[in-house]
């Protein structure tokens, strides 16, 4: 994939803003997984859009990445309603449900897109690109196409903060107070699945859970607050994904999804390490100075 | 990507590699079966899936530092990069307050990524590139052989059989530790057993499992060689030895089954195996003996059946009863339908234009009055309920009370043998 | 406002159950004054379960619950629900003045943002409760008294008429229950009916107007001190759920017990 050499800077960077639009959108969507404790829900849908991706290209033949990411939403879709029927109608627990679907569609796709040559298409060569992610091969209209995806997503999650915060804070309450909360849940799933989707050329399948995890989760150490918290995973997001590039941009060759992956956990580190109250130096800090001043303000508890 | 079209390549003795093909892939997806039995029950199906992927730096670090796949340099680092998974996941939880999913999400596609990254320096012809590590070339290993007693045998398959002995033989000689920690880990510790050893041998137990299966079938789908088979075992069964038995049998078939057609479809054996592994775990979601969705549904239409044979017993009983023979007479051509096969099955007697009970109708109706109305009598003592509110529970439990309960019932009574409403219980028939 | 005819609570035959296992059978209960009801019961008994069957939170396998003689989806926003405290995350990154706020969400409806209307209202919850104080602090860092205060608070912002609170005294040090049963009393001086989710048989003979004895059955309800005999206890806290745990066995396997 060169690009005449004229057209290099203008499509690095619309490939480069597409993904760190991606990459925002991820980290803000994210958050809402996060919280609702749903971490790894992304990565069942992550690990069956391989299937989507071949299925999309054996049914029209085409490559363009309209085609195949809407294959992919399928999928990823199909996916996660595995999941929620494995748990309504089997005994199956949670954690092996979550394993299984990722393990068997990641299969699946892996039989289809190692098939299609011999199938006798012969074209296909590139949609493992989608494994580990290649923004190289991206022009400048699929940039625009995550973009607006991306725009979406957040606008969506903006709408809808107030209600999904209050039931990934307390669902009990809002079923009570008369929220749709399975709804809502759906909601996030779906959004979690399109951004997944969205990372996929950028960040590969599996590998783009970690662009709606481990944003959100650096952010959590820098604030108690979830507005603020949504934002700031949406910028770590955005960080991770613009250095990913960047960097992969000096070597051709090298997959993408790797270096965002690595870059959102360097921040993860930094996070974890040096963020003020929650941090681990700072609780190192707080814990030798005593844990009373904490529970302070004389209320304190007696025992049951 | 092409490689795998070069399977048919002649020359070398086809049968035979297919053979060893198949039956290195078996030994594999047995000693996952075996681990992932344990990790499924005891809810880490997810730490399989971690380390599955996090073993992939400790491997391109021990090959850069020299070591051959397959190899115990190899094996070491995986197992290392697997605890390091594990003790990263825990200290953050401990130290950072992470979900356990969470943090595990966080560290696992870490790894990962620093592996591919680390793959992707290693020098060429070291056997490792990125395609191997997403899904193994499991046709190429009978290639690689070493000579035991004069035969040549691929090494990946001595290499399989070996981890599954040692997995056996450490999992045959800690049998009870593992049930024990298993089914109730709070009181394996109360009572002194070594639980975090168990656990981390099980987590080492992954790593080496994982490192076994990787160079066949890559670092994703050792995720559904682990937890398929264990949970479609799980499904079959409610003993751990079975499971694990069934486990390790359902591997092995799904991967000489798997191998074979992909064979034949030209495509990835490794992903293919796990979706015959899938095609598995869905037949025992569907025809599971107790809890499989077919056995739930006659279980339901079957309960329904009865119901409604013994409502329509009852009610004519309750029309003999009250010397209302007309009552008896079925309204909806469902309960007609239910008065002509327990006139055939000669449980009711066609009397004009009603019917009365025959001797066996009328054992079975009087043991369902005689429920009816003991459950209406215990319910009027044991729970704060209106008289009329006392039916509509009986005519629910009835079905539902065998004789000895019925005896039970009787004996918490008075000795007044009538119900709340006055009406007398009839004797047990 | 609501006419005396109309109970304020009715239960008709609920049975409950998880999965096919009922748990909680065939309730009959009907409050029709404001009082303070206390649901009272040892553990496991099923009583939270009853009161999440009231409010829909889990599916009835038969019987009928009804508000102010109307199903619950009409009159949602006249009933106030205290959650139990272990069932959330105290690590959420909320401050307490936003918990009380998702009091107000039900009336704010979709999109809407919590106003200056709100805040005023929710402060005063949190006044009432006595945590004006800590209003800006994230809500893991209160004692567990105070986060029981917190998600009174909340219920009190939402305006209710009818409150259920689970278990709100559990895990709670003197002083807090002190001051909940205090705001208890103050709404049911209000006009409201408050029923609660209780374990202690002390403080419920001290506090409640009326009480239910709840064991996977309702074994007596009316005035406490009619209720609160030692025979009804006895009838409680010793006995006859054997029969209620094999039939619950039998009827999730769709077969007989022996």
């Amino acid at each position: 994939m060169t690009a005449a050499a004229g057209l290099v800077s203008y499509n690095t960077v619309v490939v480069a803003l597409g993904v760190a639009a991606v990459g925002f959108a991820a980290g803000v969507v994210g958050s809402l997984c996060v919280l609702r404790k749903r971490a790894l829900a992304g990565d069942a849908a992550a690990h069956a859009t391989l299937v989507g991706v071949a299925c999309a290209f054996l049914a029209t033949g085409r490559r363009d990445l309209v085609t195949l990411l809407s294959g992919a939403l399928v999928a990823a879709c199909v996916g996660l309603g595995m999941l929620v029927l494995l748990r309504r109608f089997t005994r199956t627990r949670d954690d092996a449900a979550t394993a299984l679907v990722i393990g068997v569609s990641f299969g699946l796709g892996i039989t289809l897109v190692s098939g299609l040559p011999a199938w006798g298409y012969a074209n296909s060569a590139g949609l493992e690109q989608f494994l580990l992610g290649h923004t190289a091969a991206l022009t400048a209209r699929d940039a625009w196409l995550l973009a607006v995806v991306a725009t979406v997503a957040a606008a969506v999650v903006a709408a809808i903060l107030k209600e999904a915060t209050l039931v990934a804070f307390d669902s009990a309450f809002a079923a009570a107070t008369g929220w749709p909360v399975s709804g809502i849940d759906y909601a996030i799933v779906g959004l979690v699945a399109l951004m997944v989707v969205a990372g996929l050329p950028a960040v590969g399948a599996v590998l783009v859970t970690a662009l709606v995890v481990i944003p959100p989760v650096a952010a959590r150490f820098w604030t108690d607050r979830v507005g603020t918290m949504v934002v700031l995973s949406g910028l770590i997001g955005l960080v991770a994904a613009l250095a990913g590039v960047a960097v992969s941009a000096t070597r051709p060759g090298l997959a993408t999804g790797p270096l965002v992956v690595i870059a959102a956990a360097v921040v993860f580190a930094i996070s974890f390490f040096c963020a003020p109250h929650r941090g681990w130096i700072a609780r190192r800090a707080e814990a030798s100075q005593g844990m009373a001043s904490q529970w302070s303000d004389g209320d304190g508890e007696v025992g049951p | 990507m092409t490689s795998w079209l070069q399977l048919g390549d002649p020359g070398v003795g086809l049968g035979g590699i297919h053979a060893w093909a198949m039956a290195t892939a078996a030994v594999i997806a047995a000693s996952c079966g075996l681990v992932g039995t344990l990790l499924v029950v005891r809810r880490m199906s997810l730490v399989g899936d971690a380390i599955s992927h996090a073993v992939l730096p400790g491997i391109a670090v021990a090959v850069l530092a020299g070591g051959r796949p397959g190899g115990p340099l190899v094996f070491l680092g995986a197992v290392a990069a697997a605890m390091l998974t594990v003790w990263l996941t825990q200290g953050l939880r401990a130290a950072g307050g992470l979900a356990e999913d969470a943090g595990a999400g966080v560290v696992f596609t870490t790894l990962f990524a620093i592996g591919v990254v680390l793959v992707g320096l290693a020098p060429p012809g070291t056997h490792l590139d990125a395609a191997c590590v997403l899904y193994g070339e499991l046709a190429f290993l009978p290639f690689d052989t070493i000579s035991i007693a004069g035969h040549a045998v691929p090494r990946a398959f001595v290499a399989g059989a070996t981890v599954l002995a040692g997995l056996v033989a450490a999992v045959v000689a800690t049998w009870k530790l593992q049930v024990f920690t298993a089914f109730d880990p709070a009181g394996a510790r109360a009572a002194g057993l070594p639980v975090v050893g168990v656990t981390a041998g099980l987590l080492a137990a992954t790593a080496v499992a994982t490192v076994a299966s990787f160079d066949a079938v890559g670092a994703v789908l050792v995720v559904a060689m682990l937890v398929a088979p264990a949970a479609a075992a799980e499904l079959l069964t409610r003993r751990l030895h079975r499971m694990a038995a069934v486990a390790m049998a359902l591997g092995a078939v799904a991967a000489c089954v798997g191998y074979l057609a992909a064979w034949r479809l030209h495509t990835s054996a490794a992903g293919m195996i796990a979706v015959v592994l899938g095609l598995e775990y869905a037949a025992a979601a569907v025809l599971a003996p107790d809890d499989g969705l077919a056995a739930r549904l006659i279980s339901r239409v079957r309960l329904a059946w009865r119901v409604a044979r013994e409502d329509r017993l009852a009610t004519v009983w309750r029309a003999e009863e009250s010397g209302n023979h007309s009552a008896a007479r079925p309204h909806t051509p469902h309960e007609a339908m239910v008065v002509r096969w327990l006139e055939f099955t000669g449980h009711l007697l066609r009397d004009g234009s009603s019917w009365r009970l025959s001797p066996a109708g009328r054992r079975e109706a009087e043991n369902v009055v005689r429920s009816h109305r003991l459950w209406e009598a215990w319910l009027g003592r044991h729970a704060d309920l209106p008289l009329d509110h006392l039916h509509p529970p009986a005519e629910w439990v009835e079905h539902h009370l065998g004789a000895e309960m019925r005896e039970r019932l009787e004996a918490d009574m008075d000795e007044r043998a009538a119900d709340p409403h006055g009406r007398e219980i009839p004797p047990e028939a | 406002m609501t006419p005396p005819t109309r109970p304020l609570v009715e239960l008709h035959d609920v049975t409950v159950a998880y999965g096919r296992r009922p748990v909680v059978w065939n309730v009959d209960l009907v409050i029709d004054e404001p009082c303070l009801f206390g649901i009272i019961g040892p553990n496991g008994a099923g009583k939270s379960t009853l009161l999440k069957a009231a409010l829909g939170l889990v599916p009835l396998v038969g019987g009928e619950v009804r508000f102010f003689g109307e199903p619950l989806g009409r009159v949602r926003s006249r009933v106030g629900y205290v959650p139990q405290r272990e069932t959330v995350d105290w690590d959420f990154p909320v401050n307490v003045m936003d918990v009380v706020l998702m009091g107000t969400y039900s009336r704010l409806g979709w999109f809407r943002r919590p106003g200056d209307r709100e805040r005023r209202l929710a402060r005063e919850c949190l006044d009432r409760v006595g945590l004006a104080d800590v209003a800006g602090r994230q809500i893991g860092r209160l004692s567990g008294g105070q986060q029981q205060r917190v998600f009174l608070a909340r219920a009190l912002a939402q305006q209710a008429d009818i409150y259920f609170l689970d278990e709100p005294m559990a895990g709670v040090d003197v002083r807090s229950q002190e001051r909940i049963f205090h705001v208890l009393d103050d709404l049911k001086a209000a006009g409201s009916l408050v029923v609660v989710v209780h374990h202690d048989l002390r403080t419920a003979a001290e506090w409640f107007d009326r009480v239910a004895l709840v064991d996977r059955r309702v074994v007596a309800a009316g005035r406490t001190s009619e209720t609160l005999t030692p025979e009804n206890l006895q009838r409680t806290y010793a006995g006859h759920v054997d029969v209620l745990d094999d039939l619950a066995q039998a009827i999730a396997a769709r077969g007989r017990t022996p």
